[in-house]
């Protein structure tokens, strides 16, 4: 659906429509200033621009849970969730953020529940919660029940949620429109709006916008065996750095421990937390060896690396699919979980099993492998969700009316590695506070305010600039393609494109980048980045010139933008002399908290700077589990 | 499930393609005769023009290969121009509805070694050219088509032919890249979204006592399974009442209206039960129940709307 008109100046331009941007937008609708300047007649202007009609929304492929402590199956408290969430990052978590995460995580879940969510229940019927990796009671002395759950599929279950309730406002959507650019005035402290392609019709326009939010989502199709759909090329992350802005912490990208074999399908970590184990080719459940205390509910990077090194050990076990293959794989062993249990608590993990390896987990093992998952890094924001960066001299300039939430923004609640079930919280909780940022900053100056007093608004200068640079790009990838679309087969046969580019950048990603990696293997990469694939990159054109749901265009904007953040992330990957939770150097093997208890900053150009971490109550310890 | 294969084999892929015609920069010099005479069968007016074939891609697959992997193969190696949704690749993001052998489904849960066709060698035409139609031998037939495939993909040949189309039903807006908004415009309509007075429960002093709205296990069960719609549309495909082009708000919608009406917490049954007892609503539906075949939810969407039917009617 699209706007049949487009305003001249909006109050809020939301990018992206999964947990983070619906939160926003019904945050903001939610706000009692919006309700009341509603009642005054005063209409906001709101868009939630997103590349998916937002019931398609990566948000709906979460399983396992949402943490918070609700206390409904066992005693909980958030000051053990907020140990939790620090420990689990590694300690590179701003400890304010954190707080507010574990503090304000149980309204979350309710405000979910009211909004329709299917929770499972209790017999007595509060909502059910279970156990997670690395979510314990009394600061790390035993596993909690803390992550509340629909079966396994409560990330669908909250993004409809929240798309229907967003019908219910009337929010406004331009679905299948792609932002290309986030622009801002000169000084870089001002954000003017976004340009905007609409895919259906192939037009580009400039929306301008007093404030825009990003919620764009991560950048999983980095690396060749990810859990993430096909539309998450790190969109938002790579806009904020065209703009001239930095990303923090983007060195930092969690595996999940269990992927389905090749495919990479997510098995949720419900599976282990209802008692599923990992095996060796020896069967030997290996994980009692590297966490004696949590064994398979250990952090995710710490169960990942130990299903690499038992791999690296010669112990691992081929996909029985491609049976000669490498043996890059493990057991998943769910086969002690009652069938019954299994199918009530995780449907969703046996209808992948059956449906995408052909096996059955109540007799067969299941080969798996760890796959990109998340990435803990992204757009910096403070807790109201305004983006800044950091000038030369290292201080915050914040970037006005810009906002950003959830995967791709950092506002550094997952510090080095993320828990699960805090992401959809981090999504829903910092989504609907940028949401009310936004509502605060309409209500100090509504566009329809203006308008009545006479006020016309042109489109700014910039954005001008940035909307007609668009157009001429996109016409020049298009212009090559003059021969009718018969002849594709044979043209495209010595051509290069899009789509080939995104997964060699995917193999080439996960040979040098995922899990563990070196300073050697990271020069590689980045020189293969700067001489072949950023090239390439630049020189893709469409096979159509078709402008009706041209997806190379889109596909070409998308390998772009995951070719310009790879390089970023790798630069930011080569700075940090350490391994910290999810990243891991063989040549820098120990955390070096004298040198690294701090933020990376990387900008396009591959400069990092660095913030130190906000420690206010918990001191770095060790991570053991 | 059938066990792994490691033979390749080839299989053919049919898909109907349509490239609308470009938009047109300048008015039409407007004819004397004034508008052209629309067609006495009423055709739609809206309808694109463009350019419409069928073209074939011939590929190396595993039986088990999904026809997404299929076309993702096609859009990387052979022809980058085909158009069709995708998101997810494993059956929760709803945006890969098609037509595979005319049957709406999804993309990434279609097989290959499910849905191949082996074309009979023998002409299928008798002799006026009509095609034969189902006999005492169709069962027969069945069966050896399926041994054939068996054969074929132990022998690592050739396994034959699928025809993908966009999902019937649907204005198609490039290859197979259906426009589906009417079905999400008639979901929006009927207030699809959880209606609550939102009353807590409370202590015998007047305390809140819990803050979520109370639902036992049992409650859940009446409509978790329809809270699983992901509105891909397949059940609409598959309607023919819906597809055939009646004003009808089709089964997606009234799946959405049950998942509500079923559900404890919702306080606005009787105004939902009301709005479906039109004659474009729940009356139109003819309980044909073919939207119940390929629900990849597993919703038996026919019995949903029975169950739904016999509400509205009891009320």
């Amino acid at each position: 659906m699209s706007p049949t008109n487009v305003e001249e100046m909006y109050d809020a331009v939301i990018v992206g429509a999964g947990a983070a941007g619906l939160s926003a937008a019904l945050g903001f609708y939610r706000s009692e200033e919006v309700k009341e300047l509603i009642n005054q007649g005063i209409e906001p202007k709101v868009l939630v621009v997103s590349k998916l009609q937002p019931l398609r929304s990566h948000t709906g492929s979460a399983e396992g849970g949402i943490a918070a402590s609700l206390g409904n199956m066992e005693s909980d408290e958030w000051q053990w969730h907020y140990y939790d969430t620090v420990k689990g990052g590694d300690w590179l978590v701003d400890q304010d953020a954190a707080k507010l995460l574990a503090q304000e995580a149980p309204a979350t879940v309710i405000d979910l529940e009211h909004d329709g969510v299917a929770f499972s229940r209790t017999d007595d019927g509060k909502i059910a919660q279970r156990r997670f990796g690395g979510h314990t009671m009394q600061f790390g002395k035993a596993p909690v029940k803390r992550a509340a759950y629909a079966a396994d599929r409560i990330g669908h279950q909250i993004l409809f949620a929240l798309w229907q309730q967003c019908v219910a406002y009337g929010v406004q959507f331009a679905e299948e429109w792609y932002v290309t650019d986030v622009v801002l005035n000169d000084e870089r402290t001002t954000c003017e709006g976004v340009v905007a392609y609409d895919i259906a019709s192939g037009v580009t326009r400039p929306l301008a916008a007093r404030n825009v939010m990003l919620a764009t989502g991560g950048a999983g199709r980095l690396f060749h065996t990810t859990s993430n759909s096909h539309d998450l090329t790190g969109d938002g992350m790579a806009l904020a750095l065209q703009a001239g802005l930095q990303l923090e912490d983007s060195e930092f990208v969690q595996f999940h421990p269990t992927g389905l074999a090749h495919t990479g399908i997510l098995l949720s970590e419900a599976s282990r937390a209802e008692g599923a184990v990992l095996r060796n080719a020896d069967g030997e459940a290996f994980m009692a060896r590297y966490a004696p205390e949590h064994k398979d509910l250990a952090a995710r990077d710490v169960v990942s690396r130990a299903i690499r090194s038992e791999i690296m050990a010669g112990r691992g076990i081929a996909d029985p699919k491609d049976p000669q293959g490498a043996k890059d794989c493990v057991w998943l062993d769910m086969t002690a979980i009652p069938t019954e249990r299994m199918n009530t608590a995780l449907p969703q993990v046996v209808e992948t099993i059956k449906q995408y390896a052909g096996l059955d987990p109540s007799v067969d093992l299941v080969p798996v492998k760890p796959t990109a998952h998340y990435t803990m890094g992204g757009v910096p924001i403070n807790t109201q969700g305004e983006v800044y960066r950091l000038d030369e001299q290292g201080d915050v300039v914040p970037v006005e009316g810009l906002y950003a939430a959830g995967e791709c923004s950092c506002v550094s609640v997952h510090g080095a590695n993320r828990l699960g079930g805090n992401s959809l919280l981090d999504a829903c909780l910092f989504g609907t506070r940028a949401g009310r940022s936004l509502a605060d900053r309409f209500a100090d100056a509504p566009v329809a305010a203006a308008e009545m007093e006479g006020e016309t608004f042109e489109t700014p200068a910039a954005l001008d600039r940035a909307a007609s640079r668009r157009v001429s790009i996109i016409n020049e990838v298009l212009s090559p393609a003059d021969s009718p679309e018969e002849t594709s087969e044979e043209r495209s046969e010595s051509d290069d494109n899009a789509y080939t580019l995104i997964a060699d950048l995917g193999t080439f990603m996960e040979a040098h980048a995922a899990v563990v990696t070196d300073d050697a293997l990271l020069g590689e990469a980045i020189a293969g980045l700067r001489n072949e694939l950023v090239p390439r990159s630049q020189t893709l054109h469409a096979h159509s010139d078709a402008k009706v749901f041209n997806q190379e265009v889109t596909a070409i904007l998308e390998a772009r933008h995951l070719c310009e953040l790879a390089l970023a992330m790798l630069e930011a990957t080569r700075a940090r002399h350490e391994s910290r939770g999810a990243l891991y150097r063989t040549d820098f093997p120990k955390r070096d908290d004298s040198a690294y208890l701090k933020h990376s900053f990387v900008s396009l150009n591959g400069d990092v700077q660095w913030k130190p971490v906000q420690i206010t109550d918990i001191e770095p310890g060790a991570r053991a589990y | 499930m059938s066990s792994h294969s490691s033979v390749h084999a080839t299989v053919t892929l049919r898909v109907h393609r349509f490239t609308p015609r470009p938009a047109r920069e300048r008015k039409h010099s407007s004819s004397p005769f004034g508008k052209r005479a629309s067609s006495p069968f009423g055709g739609n007016s809206n309808r694109v023009r463009g350019k419409q074939w069928v073209q074939e891609y011939r590929l190396l697959v595993h039986p088990e290969d999904t026809l997404l992997d299929c076309l993702l193969t096609i859009k990387r190696d052979i022809d980058p121009t085909l158009a069709f949704r995708y998101s997810c690749g494993h059956g929760i993001c709803g945006s890969d509805a098609v037509a595979v052998n005319g049957t709406p489904t999804l993309l990434c849960s279609a097989q290959v070694g499910q849905w191949v066709q082996r074309l009979p060698d023998v002409d299928y035409h008798d002799d006026e050219g009509f095609r034969k139609t189902g006999d005492v031998d169709a069962d027969d037939d069945a069966n050896a088509l399926e041994k054939d495939t068996e054969q074929a993909i132990a022998e690592g040949d050739d396994l034959g032919v699928i025809e993908i189309a966009a999902l019937p039903g649907f204005p198609v807006k490039r290859d197979l890249i259906a426009d589906i908004d009417p079905m999400l415009e008639q979901i929006r309509k009927l207030k699809p979204y959880l209606i609550h007075d939102g009353a807590l429960g409370t202590k015998a002093d007047g305390r809140i006592d819990v803050f979520e709205y109370l639902q036992n296990p049992e409650q859940l069960a009446k409509y978790e399974l329809l809270s699983n719609c992901i509105a891909c549309g397949v059940c609409e495909g598959a309607c023919p009442v819906y597809a055939g082009g009646e004003a009808f708000v089709g089964p997606a919608a009234l799946i959405n209206q049950a998942r509500f009406i079923n559900d404890s917490r919702d306080t606005a049954t009787q105004e939902r039960l009301d709005a479906l007892d039109t004659a474009d609503g729940i009356q139109a539906c003819q309980s044909v129940r073919a939207c119940s075949r390929e629900c990849p939810r597993g919703i038996d969407v026919g019995e949903e709307i029975w169950q739904l039917i016999a509400q509205v009617k009891e009320r």
